[in-house]
């Protein structure tokens, strides 16, 4: 017999979830058509509609460990055709948000990240400590014994005050440290996950974690479940734009970043590209594409106001970084051919800058949807789709689940690695013709 | 009218297909050789100005009985009323050409029966003439609640003298009781004070309202139009006596008894109240516990709190949703950092409230679950907690609190008048202390009756018990959508949340109702005519008590108490009371009773008049006896739609099932009917006959004629008891066609050829 649930009202979570994008949770009145007319939502997991309660109740124990969240897709298709105009779909963003506001490491800069007061300060701190590598570099050059005057064979410096070991070592060093950030959540929100399955549903695993993660990265890259939204099917189109894009320009990057070392590259593959070379003009295609995709999503977003999605900052720093970032890109590109120097170096630091934004930050920004939702969509593989039927408790086997993280973790780091990377490489191929 | 001067003429309509359908001709020639009439004529088109011109001219003549063979007499009303002249109208479109083959013989059988029968009628039947007495026009308002004020002013607006009696010392009721209401005006979103002052200076200036507080009634002697009222003042302690001629009572609620309520920790845990005591706690303008006094910050409000329970109150109170959404509101209003939680079966906001709901719900303090309550357990320092399962937030859940307020429902505050003489009679019974089996019943019902000593309101001086009978819920409302207000007893009707749980505006718009169907009541009784559903009937039965043999049954039976009766048993009539049923007229084994225009002997007559074939081959002859009020109605509607029923049956309208008269039955068997059919309006808890309990009386009397068929060696089949509703026209064909059909398998009426 479970023991009963206690429930104690949070009224600052509450509070949240109706300032940032849910302020119609407390109308629904839980007639459950939003749960009927979701293309997700399954018979165990009747989100949105138990959510909708929890959030109203300001449960935040509760839906701080709800993996179903992050299934929604918020194609708003609940919203739509909700009778009380309750929002579901909003309010799971609220709720969303709220998941990478508490899961983050540090806290502190997930709620400086979400506060627009911060962003000029946030901006400036990459301005800052790429000064700071600017000016010490030499300094840092005799303490890493890197030569400073060898030119580098493969690698052409874009511009050479701020060389490629530089940016290398800048870039891997604080994605690291971001990467330790998501490898801290994943494991918070996996754990919170586990727990309050154990406290409450005492679920055996439908799956292992490793065939979980095959089925969860399907659905991802299929958008299967993204697709099955019917009122709003132009999102999961542009998401996809977006998404593979983000994967072109990701396995460029890495490719010209690892040329020295990986056997993968071949013999023909000669940095800099010249701009008809197949890989330079995929990578353009690429950031092309990116550019259209946000620019389609922010149109999205702005054009249907008060109808559609409820914008947040939350929302909008993500989307607009995400198209600076493609936009400083092609800015520098552009530059480089009508040689404007020294504005494309200004426009360099400019992407250096949000790049930086968005790669280091990338925890505690909208951008962890990324992290959070993989990981969220592993785990109903893994516990079952049916929210986790009331049987018997089995101790699952420790290591497994540790292994598990620690797989799930890399996956999802090498795609945010990749991003930065590969935004700076574009740049140093042009420097090169 | 002495029948010796009574002068039959016949009109036969031809229009609405009569003429085609028939053969009028044979019909003028049926009633020239078999009835007693002084003309027959038929006319193409009788509801045309020249039809009418013509009957005119025939009553010019010195016509004075008019048999109008034509449509239902639910149509053309006022074309065939003539001052002075009975009327009797055959029913030859609906009942007969719209519902059966044209031109055919039996088609044309029925139609000469059914003029045969019409004749009979109006041979025997007469002219009603109005009771005449002297009628007062006071109306009489029981509460001084926002109903009985509301009543009161109704009444004097229309310009009726008011006597408004109160209990208490000063007007105003619950209203008293409450600071704050939930809105009663768009956008409904904001609590609002009560403004009981005006109301009461409103009362106080109205020149035609007597208002007497802290009153009690101690006899209501009489009759609607002659109500002797005595009250009795706290003040003074002096009696008051004056005359009313109708009476509306709106004593109103009290909250159903939270005792009974321990599951729910009321009794047992101290900070456990109900909505009644939150309402005083909220006024004082801070929530606290009545446990140690301190602040109440997280308070539970439980809905239906015995309400929606058969254990307990089976129905809704209508309010008690809306009640603790004003609660709720009202505890955050007092302190921002408290929160309310609603647990709830359903909430249930009408109309333009679900705006209310809807701000409730937009307080982030405020949470609504639907659930069950299981329990409510008090830990250290008096905290709650309840326990809710079956709720969305999990199956079983607990909701931690320093205060429980229990949504209680409304219980009438009524007195059950039929229980109170019962127990009266066994006190009686009791006191006269004669040995046998009767005092040992009349001992158990004084103990178990015994919570209705000392209840009465009205103290009506009625036979039936002093105060209105009550029905379902111990409310004494008709339950009835058609006849709002009225109550079993004529002349008084109850409003307000005596009728059923409303809230304020109902109560508001319940006494308007009610106030109106009291000076109704007076206007017709001033004319000598009925009230609903007969209205402005003239006719009243007279009770030939010569032959009366006091077994008590008209008195026992008459639905509004009409009858008083004399120490020997006999019936004292008191006819403004009377609704006209002829319920009495049904009860009586001497056939005593009898209206001017319905009578035993007039439905004998008809019944006697029918042309009985005598060979049964293809030609048996079925009796309906129909109730005027919804099977009569439906029939017309099955001709109006043009379904066909058997030939073989005439139909009687009589004014209630309950007023069918045993001995009609006997008349039909003996006179070769081969089959008795009855139809009536639903009985039961939701019942929709017109006179309460005529369906279920011939219930119990359908019992005794089973029994005088077995007498007879006749077939139990022979005689059938249907109720439907007005709306069920092809359910009444389908009972007819199969009844007719049962009684051909059985076989003819042994009684035919004797």
């Amino acid at each position: 017999m479970p023991q009963p649930y206690v429930v104690r009202p949070d009224s600052a979570f509450l509070g949240r979830i109706l300032d940032e994008g849910g302020e119609d949770a407390k109308k629904c009145f839980q007639c459950a058509t939003c749960s009927v007319v979701c293309e997700l939502s399954e018979g165990g997991r009747p989100f949105p509609r138990r959510e909708m309660l929890w959030a109203q109740w300001g449960l935040k124990d509760r839906l701080i460990a709800d993996p179903n969240v992050w299934l929604c897709h918020q194609c708003n298709d609940c919203s739509t055709h909700c009778p009380r105009g309750a929002r579901p779909g909003d309010v799971l963003a609220a709720i969303r948000r709220e998941h990478v506001l508490h899961y983050a490491f540090p806290s502190f800069l997930a709620r400086w990240v979400n506060q627009p007061k911060y962003l000029l300060f946030l901006l400036l701190i990459p301005a800052l400590l790429l000064g700071l590598a600017f000016v010490s570099k030499d300094q840092l050059a005799g303490a890493l014994g890197i030569s400073t005057t060898t030119p580098d064979t493969i690698i052409y410096a874009y511009w050479s005050q701020l060389p490629q070991w530089l940016l290398i070592a800048f870039f891997v060093m604080f994605t690291g440290l971001a990467f330790l950030g998501v490898l801290a959540g994943v494991v918070r929100f996996w754990r919170a996950m586990k727990a309050a399955d154990a406290l409450n549903r005492f679920s055996t695993p439908d799956k292992g974690i490793f065939p979980s993660i095959v089925a969860a990265l399907k659905s991802i890259f299929t958008h299967e479940q993204f697709n099955k939204c019917t009122t709003d099917r132009a999102r999961a189109t542009y998401h996809m734009l977006a998404f593979y894009s983000f994967i072109v320009l990701f396995v460029v990057s890495l490719w010209v970043m690892t040329a020295g070392i990986n056997p993968l590259v071949g013999e023909g593959f000669a940095y800099p590209f010249s701009f008809w070379n197949p890989w330079r003009m995929v990578a353009n295609l690429g950031g092309a594409v990116l550019l259209v995709a946000c620019a389609l999503m922010i149109r999205e977003r702005l054009k249907r106001g008060e109808e559609g999605l409820k914008n947040t900052f939350f929302d909008w720093g993500f989307v607009w970084l995400l198209l600076l970032v493609a936009a400083t890109g092609f800015a520098v590109e552009a530059m480089h051919y009508m040689r404007f120097v020294p504005q494309r170096y200004v426009a360099y630091l400019v992407h250096l800058v949000v790049a930086f934004a968005l790669l280091v930050y990338l925890p505690y920004s909208k951008f962890a949807h990324l992290i959070y939702r993989t990981t969220a969509m592993v785990y109903v593989e893994h516990a079952g789709k049916n929210g986790g039927a009331p049987v018997v408790a089995v101790a699952e086997p420790q290591p497994e689940e540790s292994v598990e993280i620690g797989e799930q973790q890399d996956e999802t780091e090498g795609q945010q690695g990749d991003t930065e990377d590969q935004q700076s490489d574009t740049e140093d191929t042009h420097e090169a013709q | 009218m002495d029948s010796a001067e009574k002068k039959v003429a016949v009109w036969i309509c031809e229009g609405c297909e009569i003429g085609a359908a028939l053969d009028i001709d044979a019909l003028e020639e049926v009633v020239a050789d078999d009835c007693d009439t002084d003309s027959c004529q038929s006319h193409p088109f009788l509801c045309s100005d020249e039809g009418v011109e013509a009957i005119k001219k025939g009553i010019e003549d010195g016509a004075n009985a008019l048999v109008i063979a034509a449509c239902s007499p639910r149509f053309q009303v006022d074309t065939f009323m003539f001052d002075g002249c009975l009327t009797d109208r055959v029913n030859l479109r609906e009942h007969v050409v719209w519902s059966h083959e044209p031109n055919d013989e039996d088609t044309q059988m029925l139609a000469a029966d059914y003029l045969r029968m019409g004749c009979a009628r109006a041979n025997k039947a007469e002219i009603p003439e109005p009771f005449e007495a002297e009628i007062d026009k006071t109306i009489m308002v029981v509460g001084g609640g926002q109903s009985g004020m509301t009543a009161a002013l109704e009444a004097a607006t229309a310009g009726y003298e008011v006597m408004l009696v109160e209990k208490q010392e000063q007007l105003g009721g619950w209203l008293t009781n409450f600071a704050k209401t939930f809105p009663k005006k768009p956008p409904y979103r904001d609590l609002q004070p009560v403004d009981l002052e005006s109301r009461i200076a409103e009362i106080e200036q109205n020149d035609r309202i007597t208002v007497y507080t802290g009153a009690t009634i101690e006899k209501i002697d009489g009759q609607p139009g002659q109500f002797d009222v005595s009250i009795k003042t706290n003040g003074n302690g002096a009696g008051t006596q004056f005359r009313a001629g109708a009476i509306v009572q709106a004593t109103g609620w009290k909250p159903y008894d939270a005792t009974r309520l321990g599951h729910l920790g009321y009794g047992s845990c101290a900070n456990v109240i109900t909505n009644v005591q939150m309402e005083e706690l909220a006024a004082s303008g801070q929530i606290i516990r009545p446990s140690d006094g301190k602040p109440a910050q997280k308070i539970v409000f439980i809905q239906c709190a015995g309400s929606r329970d058969e254990e307990h109150l089976p129905y809704c109170s209508a309010v008690c949703c809306r009640v603790s959404l004003k609660q709720a509101l009202w505890v955050r209003e007092l302190d921002p950092d408290a929160q309310a939680f609603v647990l709830y079966k359903d909430v249930r906001a009408p109309g333009q409230y679900e705006d209310f709901y809807r701000r409730a719900q937009e307080d982030p303090g405020i949470f609504f679950t639907k659930g069950e309550v299981v329990s409510v357990q008090e830990g250290s320092n008096n905290d709650l907690v309840v326990d809710v399962e079956d709720t969305l937030i999990d199956k079983h859940i607990q909701v931690e609190a320093d205060l429980v307020v229990l949504a209680t429902g409304m219980v009438p505050v009524a007195a059950d008048g039929e229980a109170i003489r019962q127990f009266r009679d066994a006190q009686g019974v009791v006191a006269k202390g004669e040995e046998g089996v009767q005092l040992e019943a009349a001992k158990e019902t004084v103990v178990n009756l015994a919570e209705h000593e000392g209840t009465e309101i009205l103290n009506l001086g009625y036979r039936q018990g002093p105060d209105l009978p009550v029905l379902s819920y111990e409310f004494p409302d008709s339950h009835f959508i058609c006849f709002p207000y009225e109550t079993r007893r004529t002349g008084i009707y109850a409003a307000g949340c005596l009728r059923a749980p409303n809230d304020f505006d109902a109560c508001r718009e319940d006494a308007e109702g009610a106030a109106l169907k009291a000076i109704q009541s007076v206007e017709l009784a001033s004319r000598g005519g009925a009230v609903h559903p007969r209205w402005e009937d003239r006719s009243y039965p007279d009770f030939f008590l010569q032959r009366c043999t006091q077994c008590k049954r008209c008195t026992e039976e008459c639905p509004f108490g009409t009858l008083d009766e004399d120490e020997k048993g006999t019936p004292e009539p008191n006819i403004t009371r009377c609704r006209r049923c002829g319920i009495c007229l049904g009860a009586c084994p001497e056939r005593i009773v009898s209206f001017k225009d319905y009578s035993v002997e007039i439905v004998s007559s008809m019944i006697k008049a029918v042309d009985i074939p005598d060979e049964f081959e293809e030609k048996p002859r079925l009796l309906g006896l129909i109730c005027e009020n919804d099977a009569y109605p439906a029939l017309d509607l099955a001709g109006l739609n043009r379904l066909q029923h058997s030939a073989f049956i005439r139909f009687i309208p009589v004014r209630c099932l309950g007023s069918v008269n045993v001995v009609w039955i006997a008349d039909a068997l003996a006179s070769g009917y081969d089959g008795i059919l009855l139809v009536g309006c639903k009985s039961g808890d939701d019942y929709q006959c017109h006179f309460i309990r005529g369906s279920e009386l011939m219930g119990t009397r359908g019992a005794n004629i089973q029994e005088k068929l077995k007498q007879l060696a006749l077939e139990d089949e022979r005689v059938r008891i249907e109720q439907l509703s007005i709306s069920e026209p092809e359910r009444l064909v389908e009972i007819i066609n199969e009844f007719a059909e049962e009684i051909d398998d059985i076989g003819m009426n042994p009684f035919k050829d004797l």
